[in-house]
């Protein structure tokens, strides 16, 4: 048997997601996760098919990156009803999903792939794709196409397994996760899904404006400087990190710390409990504010304990946060990779982790690796770090080299080649 | 015995709805609306089927026929009258205007959804047979002065309205229960009012309609000469006739003979001395000697056992018709006419017809429905389809609240 290799002359992707490149299509790691997988595809020349619930209000299909990627932006006519983003009207664009899309795939993608002798690589995110994946299968089965194609199915999370048929899903797709912590979570259902982790982008490597990361770091006279960034889930920690803002107040140190949160509603709890512990909670309401305006803004709030950033914080002001805090807490209790902290890490920063999906935090390395949900574990890997401020210098320099291994070009690599085994698995007639 | 015989046709496809059901985002447009009730997909697909079996070679067979004499009577529904617009344009509907431009084919009118409308806004109903019989003679050039109702329902009530909207007569089937002492072969009109009453023969057609393939059928094959002598055996003024128009070819395929039943239909009445006519010329012959015929307070249809048991025998077929009423209620309240448009549709008897066999251990009956129903819905399991049937009402009254705002 000789070596088939996926190469751009014999394969045209389709990725399948609800998350996507637009900020309307972007609520979790997920739609980053799709946005750099297929712009990281598209570099690497291969066609690459994007069906995502974007925008209702940008163009229905728009081509990118010298005509390789192609964003089709899906349930536009049900999206402009619910403009609060991808999720809202989730079950109203889950049938219109699942309804279209394999259809559309078969008829717009399969069939003109096939026609030129290339193989259909399907790359299907999480649970709201897991019906369509069926259905998409059935239909190439029944059209004499599905010897054609390889078709993956990649879950993010848990959130929704109770929703998923897994006997008839891992029968037609080749499952995949992100982190061995998620393997063994599905191995207990019977599952065996092969690993390929997220990825970080290039940018993230760029390293950040010194000037600038002083010029933050000078507008706050604290003993430490913290940050979190996710949504507003109980699995994300909030009250762990407050609680250990409140600790660290307790003990008379000064804290200023920067939260990014989703808009969910249990944000309402953490808050609460935040002021209940004595904490000053500022709200930081911007829109897309300079740097000056930035830095402005944060010297008027900085005599609060938690400033929340209520805007979107541009992905430049994010590198200089993560790098200029004496710690971004990423301390989940239940993260299935952990994008944040790789991001963290790539920009050279130091990361407080879970112990969950994060496996390529090693602790006191590369991470501090949180292993409860005490706030006391927090607060004393603070003080430590402060005793010991070359431990921090080395966990800055370890960080970045741990996540160089994750960046995008890479994790593609290992994509490929996993898609060339899944594709004997599948029994996908692969062209030389 | 009789000397005439009259043949009519309809030619229907329901508006299928959407199974499993769609859910409606909040504040949707009409328009968006009837995207997620409706499944134009397997509509397409169910018309394309009965077009390559039916509409094509039935109607080049009855072109043939009626320019070699044979005089014939035809209805369509706006439901297929539309969907034939939208997927039959260069194929189905040219050959239907051809057909219904002889002069010897009559046009009848009908309700134009197929809808049951009459059972609960009997107002609606005169306005609609209107507003049929203009748009059928915009769309196919003929005005009908009969007409046919949906499932050939017909009730004291349905009569008048009829009456009122200027129709001069109408269909009945020919059931035992209505009829009790009286032929079905001779005109008919109630309370010495004007609009005169046409029984369609009820095992005459059906022997046609229901039996023809059937090969445990004791008559079976049925040939044109042995089904002309039964016609000529029976007492009366005339037979009148009433077939799906897909029997010819869908319901019975080409295999079973139905084509050369009907090629030699003419040819053995012709040769038996029994002319064929029209409706509107068997009402202006018999007319001054119509007979009084008592009409049911419950109406009969021509399905099943002749009453609308057929079609709210059961509890899920029950449920679906006061959901029928609550979204046309709901609509009416809105004051939005395309979502009264849309309730109507809503309405159609086919919705109830698809349902029979449910909790029925079989029967001939069931049989029928379960053969309208669409095999697609199948896979949803018996209990899936009535729930996620229900669920399509329930989605479109909820999608109206956004319309009762002030």
């Amino acid at each position: 048997m000789r070596y088939k290799k996926i190469t751009p002359d014999n394969s045209v992707f389709v990725i399948l997601s609800f998350e996507g490149p637009d900020l309307y299509s972007q609520a979790g790691g997920l739609g980053f996760r799709v946005t750099e997988l297929s712009e990281a595809l598209a570099k690497k020349g291969f066609e690459t098919h994007v069906i995502f619930v974007g925008d209702p209000y940008k163009p229905a299909v728009e081509t990118l990156n010298q005509k390789r990627l192609i964003l089709h932006r899906w349930s536009q006519w049900i999206s402009k009803y619910y403009p609060l983003g991808v999720y809202q009207g989730e079950e109203e664009k889950l049938y219109d999903y699942n309804e279209s899309v394999p259809y559309f795939v078969l008829d717009e993608i399969a069939r003109p792939a096939v026609k030129e002798k290339k193989k259909l690589v399907v790359l299907a995110e999480e649970w709201h794709t897991a019906e369509c994946v069926m259905r998409l299968s059935d239909l190439l089965h029944y059209f004499g196409l599905r010897d054609k194609a390889v078709i993956f199915w990649n879950a993010n999370h848990t959130m929704s397994f109770d929703r998923i048929n897994w006997g008839r899903l891992a029968f037609v797709a080749t499952l995949t996760t992100v982190s061995r912590f998620m393997k063994h979570y599905m191995w207990d259902m019977g599952l065996n899904p092969i690993v390929i982790p997220n990825g970080v982008p290039d940018r993230m490597f760029q390293g950040v404006d010194s000037e600038k990361v002083a010029r933050f770091r000078e507008v706050f006279e604290s003993d430490f400087l913290l940050l979190k960034v996710g949504r507003m889930d109980p699995n994300k920690r909030w009250n762990m990190a407050m609680d250990a803002v409140a600790e660290l107040k307790r003990r008379g140190s000064k804290v200023n710390f920067l939260i990014r949160p989703g808009r969910e509603p249990y944000g309402g709890e953490v808050i609460y409990n935040a002021e209940r512990n004595g904490l000053y909670v500022y709200n930081l309401n911007l829109s897309k504010p300079t740097f000056e305006e930035l830095l402005e803004a944060l010297q008027e709030a900085r005599d609060a304990d938690v400033l929340t950033l209520n805007f979107v914080v541009e992905d430049e002001y994010l590198r200089i946060f993560y790098y200029g805090c004496d710690a971004v807490l990423a301390n989940s209790g239940m993260e299935p990779f952990g994008l944040v902290g790789l991001e963290v890490m790539a920009c050279g920063g130091v990361v407080f982790t879970g112990c969950t999906g994060e496996e390529y935090a090693i602790p006191y390395q590369n991470a501090i690796v949180l292993e409860t949900a005490d706030p006391v574990e927090i607060v004393n890997n603070l003080y430590y770090l402060k005793s010991e401020p070359a431990v921090g210098q080395k966990i800055r320099r370890e960080a970045k080299i741990a996540a160089k291994r994750y960046a995008w070009g890479q994790v593609v690599d290992n994509l490929l080649r996993k898609i060339e085994y899944a594709a004997i698995m599948q029994k996908s007639d692969m062209e030389d | 015995m009789v000397q005439e015989v009259a043949i009519y046709l309809v030619v229907h496809q329901p508006r299928r709805i959407k199974l499993p059901a769609q859910p409606i985002p909040q504040g949707v447009s009409a328009e968006d609306m009837e995207k997620c009730l409706f499944d134009e997909r397997l509509n397409q697909r169910y018309f394309d089927k009965v077009t390559r079996y039916c509409y094509i070679p039935a109607t080049d067979k009855f072109l043939e026929l009626v320019e070699k004499g044979m005089k014939i009577s035809i209805s369509f529904s706006v439901s297929f009258l539309q969907q034939a617009m939208k997927w039959g344009e260069r194929d189905v509907l040219p050959r239907f205007r051809k057909l219904v431009a002889h002069p010897n084919v009559e046009l009848i009118g009908m309700e134009p959804y197929h809808s049951f409308i009459f059972l609960w806004d009997i107002d609606m109903f005169v306005k609609r047979m209107e507003w049929a019989r203009n748009y059928l003679a915009q769309l196919l050039g003929k005005e009908p002065t009969v007409s046919d109702t949906t499932e050939m329902y017909l009730s004291n009530d349905v009569y008048f309205a009829l009456q009122k909207a200027g129709f001069e007569a109408t269909f009945m089937d020919g059931r035992p229960w209505v009829l009790g002492w009286r032929e079905a072969t001779h005109l008919y009109n109630y309370s010495q009012s004007r609009l005169k009453i046409l029984i369609r023969h009820h095992s005459l057609s059906d022997d046609v309609g229901y039996r023809f393939s059937n090969r445990q059928w004791c008559h079976y094959p049925l040939t044109a000469d042995t089904y002309v002598t039964w016609i000529q055996q029976t007492r009366g003024d005339f037979v009148f006739l009433g077939w799906d128009y897909e029997t010819f070819g869908e319901h019975h395929s080409v295999y079973s003979g139905i084509f050369d039943f009907l090629e030699w239909l003419p040819v053995e009445l012709k040769k038996r001395e029994v002319s064929l006519a029209t409706p509107s010329q068997l009402v202006q012959k018999y007319a001054p000697t119509a007979y009084d015929l008592p009409l049911p307070e419950f109406g009969s249809t021509w399905a099943g056992s002749g009453g609308m048991e057929f079609f709210l025998g059961n509890s899920a077929q029950q449920a679906i018709l006061r959901l029928m009423m609550s979204v046309y209620n709901k609509a009416k309240l809105t004051g939005n006419e395309k979502l009264v448009d849309i309730a109507l549709w809503l309405a159609q008897s086919d919705n109830l017809h698809l349902i029979q066999w449910y909790g029925r251990g079989g029967g001939s009956e069931a049989e029928v429905s379960q053969y309208f129903t669409p095999q697609e819905w199948f896979q949803l399991s018996p209990d899936g389809i009535i729930w996620h049937q229900q669920q399509v009402y329930k989605n479109a009254i909820r999608a109206m609240d956004y319309y009762m705002r002030p």
